[in-house]
């Protein structure tokens, strides 16, 4: 019960920041501040999401520093920035940890 | 054929390109809908009663996690506060239709479905069906996205975890990052998310890191905008 209503609240409240200007303050200005802010929210949140992701592995004792994903990682970022492709850096990142993890263990 | 249903399969089929990202998103998506421990039931509520994206993944995540209601809430809110910025930009698009029309509209908007509307409201201002060719790519993505959800939520129990295919969920949103590197404050902004990230996740309580470090990296970018703009008013004099 408790996830539904936490998704419903979630679901709830994603339409109200959704339809923000649309349905509920229709025809006002941002103030500007925000509207910059609003710029640094992409760069921000995606980093702070991949950052942990590729250093930690998480185990039952907490956050271990994994080398093999650091190593692949840094391979799939070369590969990112290069083919703009997402299905590359997929396919290049995994290759690599299965690749590494093989060789190392 | 009407010139309207014409227009809303005109609207789906113009993102047919956008699936490409679209997919392999939705089925990491649902490998972690499945690690969060979900039930079937579950995931069809949260592949369907809301969109959100980046926002839905970090959501599902803390809430594997057992982080509490506020930290989950706050970080998805936090996340799509972008998409307050999408409806008003796409006001003038929808301001003719009704309120409950505009409320669906807000449900179904996606990053994907706003960014095709938008470039075809710079084509043709003028169009009285661009309202018709919104809902329909709107709600093409959104059911490819539900569909990839659910199903990377079933391919969770057939691969062998010695594959670590949650690996793919950074390497996804790795691959989105590099668009908005452009410019060197929004770099920075990157750089002190990710960093305060690395601190911060391990060791703040209740899951609050993530939060955390993100309002670390859009507050460093927004002081890096600030010189960065001094910067350009010199060059400008």
């Amino acid at each position: 019960m408790y996830f539904f209503i936490l998704f419903g609240t979630i679901a709830l409240l994603f339409l109200l920041v959704k339809g923000m200007f649309l349905c509920f303050i229709p025809q006002s200005k941002l103030p500007p501040f925000f509207e910059r802010s609003f710029r640094y929210i992409p760069p921000a949140v995606l980093s702070a999401l991949v950052a942990p992701a590729i250093l930690y592995t998480r185990s039952a004792g907490g956050f271990d520093i994994s080398p093999v994903k650091i190593a692949a990682g840094a391979i799939a970022f070369g590969v990112a920035i290069k083919t703009r492709s997402i299905l590359a850096t997929i396919a290049s990142g995994m290759m690599f940890l299965w690749l590494l993890t093989y060789l190392v263990g | 054929m009407s010139g309207k249903k014409r227009e809303f399969l005109r609207g789906a089929r113009s993102g047919v390109p956008l699936m490409i990202g679209v997919v392999p998103f939705g089925l990491v998506l649902g490998l972690a809908v499945r690690e969060a421990g979900l039930t079937t039931i579950q995931s069809v509520f949260f592949s369907t009663a809301l969109l959100g994206g980046t926002a839905q993944l970090a959501s599902v995540q803390l809430y594997g996690a057992q982080a509490s209601a506020i930290v989950v809430i706050a970080t998805a809110i936090i996340i799509n506060l972008r998409y307050s910025m999408y409806s008003l930009s796409l006001y003038p698009v929808l301001k003719e239709r009704s309120f409950p029309e505009r409320l669906f509209a807000a449900y179904c908007v996606s990053d994907q479905s706003y960014a095709v509307t938008m470039a075809e409201y710079e084509r043709d201002p003028e169009s009285k069906l661009l309202p018709v060719f919104f809902l329909g790519v709107s709600l093409a993505i959104f059911f490819v996205w539900a569909c990839s959800i659910l199903v990377g939520y079933n391919l969770g129990t057939v691969i062998p975890p010695e594959l670590s295919l949650d690996f793919t969920i950074p390497l996804v949103f790795m691959s989105l990052l590099i668009p908005h590197l452009k410019g060197w404050d929004r770099q920075i902004s990157a750089l002190v998310g990710g960093f305060a990230a690395v601190i911060l996740v391990p060791s703040l309580p209740l899951q609050s890191g993530l939060l955390v470090a993100i309002l670390f990296g859009i507050g460093a970018g927004v002081a890096a905008g600030f010189f960065k703009k001094a910067e350009n008013n010199r060059g400008e004099e």
